[in-house]
C-alpha cells in the first residue's frame, strides 16, 4: 500500500513535471505569437491614381471597368438620391459616383459624390453634391496592380477593433459564439450541444469550437483530428483566454479568419473579405452585408455569394434569425437587412498583366526592402503603372505578335519555350515615370523580362545617336552636319582588328550624295558609318552614354549601325532625353512607400539632368519626325496616327532582332521582337514592330496626338535649297524651311544667278532669324 | 581747391554724357527685345492662364491651382502631390515646372530649383509663351539661385516692384 502511494506520488510528480513543461511551452508559444507579429500582410502595389477631368474620354479612360474592379458598385439612383459610397450610376449622359477617400499620408483625398456630365463620350463638366458646385479635377483612388505574397499566398487587410461595427461583431459572435463574452476559452454547453447533435446524426455534423478555439487552431495548429489535437487546442485556448482581453483576441480573430479565395490567393480577415466581397472598407459595411461576412465563415468557398448567391443568402437570413432570437437587433433591423439584396461587387478581371513590371519595381526597390519585409509589412507601394497604357500595351502585344504569326506561319512553333517574343516599354519622357512595360508574351511561362533584363543588338535604333553627336556645336565650334548637310553614301572600306569592314545597305546598293534627312529618313548604313567616322566612335559613345545608355558599346566603326546590344528600358530612357528637350530621365517604377500607421518610408523625388542642348535635342527629334513622315516609319501614318510622333525604326543583320523606338511629346514607347535563341525573324520591323507600337498609342492616347515639338530658344528655321543645302533668298528657284542652331546657317546661299558664298546680309531676311537674334540679346541681358 | 573743381567739371560732364549714351544704348537695346528694363510688367499668375491651351492643360493648370492653394495654407506635402498630378496630366506644362522651382527653392533645393526653372524656360520657349510677364518669375528665380552679385533678381525687383520687390516669391504671389 505504501509502495503504491509512493508510486502513484512519483507518478504524479513526473506528470506533473512533463505537464507543467507542456503547458510552459504551449503558453510560450501563444505569448511568442500574440506578443509579436500576429499576422504576415503581404505588401500591395497600387497603380497610379486616374485624374477625371472636363474633357476626358471616359471611354478610352475605361472609367467604368475601373469604378467595377475598385469594388464599386452599379447603382440606378433616381437624381437627387442618396448614393451611399463606393456607388456609381451610369448613363450615356450623365455618371455620378460616390467615391472613396484614397487614404495617404501626403496626398490624401477626401469621399466626394460627384456627377460627371457626358457629351459624345467625354465629360463636360464635373460637380459636387449635395452642393452641386463645379470643381475641378477629381482623382479616383488607385487600383491595387499586384502584392508581394508569401509561400502561404494569403491576402489580408488588417483591422483595429475599434474600427468594426458593432452589428459584425454581433452577426459574428451569434452564429459562431454566442457565449464568447462569458466563456474562458472552450464553453462546455456549446460541446455538449455539439455531442447531442452528433451522437443523433451518427456522425460529426457540429464542431464544439468557440471563436478561441478557432483562432488557435489556425494560428497554431494543422486541421488533422484527433484528441490529442483537440486537447491542445483546448489548453491553447485556456492560455490565451487567461492571458489576454476578449477584445484583443477578437481583434485577432477577425484578421486571422479564412473567408474565400480569389484565384490562387486566399482572402483572410473581414478587413480583405469586405474589400473582396463588397468593395468597402469595414467601418462602411451595412447590417446586411455584416451578417453575410459572417454568414460565409463556416465554408467560404461552398457558401462564396459570388458563385453561390442563394446558398449564400439563406446562411445570412439564418444569422439574421440569430441575431435577432439573442436580441442583437431588433425587428425592424431584422426586416430591413432581410430585404437588402446581396450586393456583392462584381469580380472584374484585370487584362493587364503587370507582373513584368512588378519585378521590375521589386529590382528597383532599395534592398532593405527583402522578400521578408513586403511579404510581412503590409507596406503600400505607390507606382508609377498607368494601368490602362498597361492593358494597352498588353493587348497591344498579344494582338501583334498573334497576327504576325498568322501573317508568317514560319514564325509559328509547336514549343511553347521557343515562340516569337517581344515586350513593349512606355515611359513618361520628363519625369522618367515607367507607365506600362511588358516583358514578354506569357509571363506563366517565362519570367525573364525582355525589356529589362535582355540586351540585344539595336540595329539603326542606334543611329539618332550618332546624329546627335554629329548636329552637337561642340565648345563653339561648328557641328558636323547641319540639317542642310549632305552625306555620302558612296562604298566604304575600313581597317578593323578583324579585317576589312565593308558596310552595306539594306538594299544593297550606294545612293551617292544623299541629303541628311533622307540618309536617316531611309536609314542608310555606309551613310551613317561614313558619318559615324567623321564624328569619331568616341564622341558617339559619349553621346550614347550622355542619353542614358548604359550598356557596355564597343568602340568599333560598326557601332554606327547599332552592333552594341542594349535593353528596350535603356533605349526607352535614351530617346526620352531626345525627346524632352535634352534632359535625361532617371526612370523608376514607384513614386513612394507608405507603411501602415508609420508614413511614408521611401521616395522617389522627380529628377532629371540637362545632358544635351536643347536645341540638338530638337533637331534630333525632327529628323526622327520625318522618319516617321516619310521614311522606314511612315507605316504609323498609314495606320491612321495624326499629330507630333518621331521614331525610328530598327532591323539587326539577319532580321533577328526587330525594333521601334517612338515618341509623342509626352510618351515614349519602345516595341521589340525577337527568338529568345537569335534566329531570323524574316520581316521587317516595319511589318511587325511599328504596327503594335501603333495599336499601343492609338488605344492609349487616340490617333490623334496632342501637342507640338517644341523649339527652344536659339533654334532658327530659314528656307534653303534643298538641292544644294544653301540658304535660298530672293531667286533661289526651289525652297524649303529647315532648322539650324543659331550661328550654324548654311555658309553658301542660293539666288536667282546660282549658288555663292553667303553675305553678312543675307540672314536679314527670315523672321525667325530676327526672333533667334533676339533672344540671343535677352539671353546677354540676362547673363547667359 | 579752384584748380581741383575747374579740373573735376569737364570729367563730371564727361560721366554723365557717358551715362546717358549707355543708358540710351541700353535702352535701345532692350527696345529690340520689346522690353526695357525699367519697364513695370503684371507678373504671371496661374489664374490669369487658367482657361488657356486644351481640356488636359486646363486641368493641369486647374491643379496646379489647387496646389498654390494648399502651399499657401502651409499644407506643403499636399500642394506638391497636386503639382505631381498636374505634371501626371501635362508633362509639357511649363507652369507646373515654374510652380516646382518655386516649391524647391522655398526649400533651399537650388540644384532642384535649377533644373525645373531650366525646363520651364525651354518649354516657355518651345510653345512661344515666354510672355514678358513670365519673365520676372524667370529672372527672379534665377537671381535667387545665383545668388547676390548676378544682376538677375535686380531685374526682376525693377521689372516687377510689386512680386518681386521683396525678393522672394510666394506661393499666393503666382495664384
Amino acid at each position: 500500500m505504501r509502495f503504491l502511494f509512493r508510486f502513484v506520488a512519483v507518478l504524479a510528480f513526473v506528470f506533473g513535471v512533463i505537464a507543467s513543461q507542456w503547458l510552459l511551452g504551449l503558453d510560450q508559444t501563444v505569448r511568442g505569437r500574440f506578443e509579436g507579429r500576429q499576422f504576415r500582410v503581404a505588401s500591395r502595389v497600387l497603380s497610379a491614381p486616374t485624374i477625371l477631368y472636363p474633357g476626358l474620354d471616359v471611354q478610352r479612360a475605361g472609367l467604368r471597368g475601373q469604378f467595377l474592379r475598385l469594388g464599386y458598385r452599379e447603382h440606378s439612383a433616381a437624381r437627387g438620391a442618396k448614393l451611399e459610397l463606393g456607388r456609381f450610376s451610369w448613363s450615356s449622359s450623365r455618371v455620378r459616383a460616390h467615391l472613396r477617400p484614397f487614404q495617404h499620408p501626403t496626398r490624401a483625398e477626401p469621399a466626394r459624390d460627384i456627377v460627371l456630365r457626358i457629351e459624345d463620350g467625354v465629360i463636360q463638366e464635373i460637380r459636387e453634391l449635395p452642393r452641386g458646385r463645379e470643381v475641378g479635377p477629381v482623382l479616383v483612388e488607385p487600383e491595387q496592380v499586384g502584392a508581394f505574397y508569401g509561400g502561404d499566398h494569403e491576402q489580408r487587410d488588417l483591422v483595429r477593433i475599434d474600427s468594426v461595427p458593432r452589428y459584425l461583431i454581433d452577426a459574428i459572435l451569434a452564429v459562431e459564439d454566442r457565449r464568447f463574452e462569458s466563456h474562458h476559452g472552450i464553453d462546455p454547453v456549446r460541446i455538449f450541444g455539439a455531442f447531442l447533435a452528433n451522437l443523433k446524426a451518427g456522425g460529426i455534423t457540429q464542431g464544439g469550437s468557440t471563436l478561441t478555439q478557432q483562432l488557435v487552431k489556425n494560428f497554431f495548429l494543422t486541421p488533422e483530428r484527433s484528441y490529442r489535437r483537440k486537447a491542445t487546442e483546448a489548453m491553447m485556448a485556456l492560455l490565451v483566454e487567461a492571458r489576454y482581453e476578449k477584445p484583443e483576441i477578437l481583434q485577432a480573430y477577425l484578421n486571422e479568419i479564412y473567408l474565400g479565395q480569389r484565384g490562387s490567393t486566399a482572402i483572410h480577415g473581414v478587413g480583405e473579405a469586405a474589400r473582396f466581397v463588397f468593395g468597402k472598407r469595414v467601418p462602411d459595411l451595412t447590417l446586411g452585408e455584416s451578417a453575410l461576412i459572417a454568414a460565409i465563415i463556416q465554408s467560404p468557398n461552398r457558401l462564396s455569394p459570388h458563385r453561390n448567391p442563394e446558398d449564400a443568402t439563406r446562411r445570412r437570413d439564418l444569422v439574421l434569425e440569430l441575431m435577432l432570437k439573442q436580441k442583437r437587433i431588433d425587428e425592424r433591423q431584422h426586416e430591413r437587412a432581410v430585404a437588402e439584396p446581396l450586393g456583392v461587387a462584381a469580380i472584374a478581371a484585370d487584362p493587364s498583366d503587370a507582373r513584368y513590371f512588378l519585378d521590375l519595381l521589386r529590382r528597383q526597390l532599395p534592398e532593405v526592402y527583402d522578400t521578408a519585409k513586403l511579404e510581412a509589412e503590409g507596406l503600400r507601394i505607390y507606382s508609377t503603372l498607368d494601368l490602362r497604357l498597361q492593358r494597352a500595351a498588353a493587348k497591344a502585344l498579344s494582338t501583334g505578335l498573334d497576327l504576325l504569326e498568322g501573317e508568317y506561319p514560319q514564325l509559328k512553333t509547336n514549343d511553347p519555350a521557343a515562340r516569337l517574343q517581344g515586350c513593349i516599354v512606355a515611359m513618361r519622357p520628363q519625369t522618367g515615370e515607367i507607365l506600362a512595360l511588358v516583358g514578354g508574351r506569357d509571363y506563366g511561362l517565362s519570367q525573364f523580362d525582355r525589356c529589362a533584363q535582355a540586351r540585344r543588338q539595336v540595329g539603326s535604333v542606334f543611329k539618332p545617336f550618332v546624329y546627335a553627336a554629329a548636329l552637337e556645336a561642340e565648345r563653339g565650334e561648328r557641328p558636323v552636319i547641319t540639317l542642310a548637310s549632305f552625306l555620302d553614301d558612296e562604298p566604304l572600306e575600313l581597317d578593323t582588328p578583324q579585317g576589312a569592314w565593308k558596310p552595306q545597305n539594306f538594299d544593297k546598293e550606294f545612293h551617292g550624295r544623299v541629303p541628311v534627312r533622307e540618309a536617316i529618313e531611309r536609314s542608310m548604313n555606309v551613310a551613317a558609318a561614313r558619318l559615324g567616322q567623321e564624328v569619331g566612335i568616341p564622341r558617339v559613345v559619349n553621346m550614347a552614354r550622355r542619353l542614358g545608355i548604359e550598356s557596355p558599346l564597343p568602340g568599333v566603326p560598326s557601332l554606327a549601325l547599332g552592333t552594341a546590344s542594349l535593353s528596350p528600358l535603356e533605349v526607352a530612357r535614351a530617346f526620352s532625353t531626345i525627346a524632352a528637350g535634352g534632359t535625361r530621365p532617371w526612370p523608376h517604377a514607384f513614386e513612394d512607400v507608405v507603411a501602415p500607421e508609420i508614413g511614408t518610408l521611401e521616395r522617389r523625388e522627380l529628377r532629371f539632368e540637362k545632358v544635351l542642348d536643347p536645341g540638338t535635342a530638337f533637331l534630333t527629334t525632327s529628323l526622327l519626325a520625318g522618319v516617321v513622315e516619310r521614311g522606314t516609319a511612315r507605316r504609323v501614318r498609314a495606320m491612321g496616327l495624326k499629330g507630333p510622333i518621331a521614331g525610328k525604326t530598327g532591323t539587326t543583320d539577319d532580321e533577328h532582332d526587330l525594333w521601334f523606338a517612338g515618341f509623342t511629346p509626352d510618351l515614349v514607347a519602345v516595341v521589340w521582337i525577337g527568338f529568345d535563341q537569335p534566329r531570323s525573324i524574316g520581316v521587317s520591323s516595319s511589318r511587325a514592330a511599328i504596327p503594335i507600337w501603333v495599336r499601343f498609342i492609338r488605344d492609349a492616347v487616340g490617333t490623334s496626338v496632342r501637342g507640338a515639338f517644341p523649339k527652344p530658344s536659339g533654334i532658327e528655321t530659314l528656307p534653303i535649297d534643298p538641292e544644294s543645302g544653301a540658304l535660298a533668298v530672293s531667286g533661289c528657284p526651289r525652297r524649303q524651311r529647315e532648322h539650324f542652331l543659331v550661328g550654324t546657317e548654311p555658309e553658301t546661299v542660293c539666288s536667282w544667278n546660282g549658288v555663292r558664298r553667303r553675305d553678312p546680309g543675307d540672314l536679314g531676311g527670315g523672321g525667325d532669324a530676327r526672333r533667334g537674334r533676339r533672344r540671343g540679346i535677352l539671353d546677354w541681358l540676362r547673363g547667359r | 581747391m579752384q584748380f581741383a573743381f575747374q579740373q573735376a567739371r569737364p570729367r563730371a560732364d564727361l560721366s554723365i554724357f557717358c551715362a546717358a549714351a549707355s543708358l540710351l544704348l541700353l535702352m535701345a537695346v532692350s527696345g529690340c527685345a520689346g522690353l526695357t528694363l525699367s519697364e513695370q510688367v503684371d507678373a504671371l499668375r496661374i489664374t490669369d492662364v487658367m482657361n488657356e491651351g486644351d481640356a488636359t492643360r486646363r486641368a493641369s493648370q486647374r491643379l496646379l491651382i489647387e496646389g498654390l492653394r494648399a502651399d499657401a495654407a502651409g499644407a506643403a506635402s499636399a500642394a506638391k502631390g497636386k503639382y505631381e498630378r498636374a505634371l501626371q496630366l501635362d508633362a509639357t506644362n511649363p507652369y507646373a515646372y515654374l510652380v516646382f522651382a518655386r516649391f524647391e527653392l522655398d526649400r533651399r533645393n537650388r540644384d532642384q530649383a535649377h533644373a525645373f526653372l531650366e525646363r520651364a524656360a525651354s518649354l516657355f520657349d518651345g510653345e512661344g509663351s515666354r510672355s514678358p510677364r513670365v519673365e520676372p518669375h524667370l529672372l527672379g528665380m534665377r537671381g535667387v539661385i545665383d545668388g547676390r552679385g548676378s544682376g538677375a533678381l535686380e531685374d526682376a525687383r525693377r521689372m516687377s516692384p510689386s512680386v518681386w520687390g521683396d525678393g522672394y516669391l510666394s506661393a499666393e504671389e503666382l495664384l
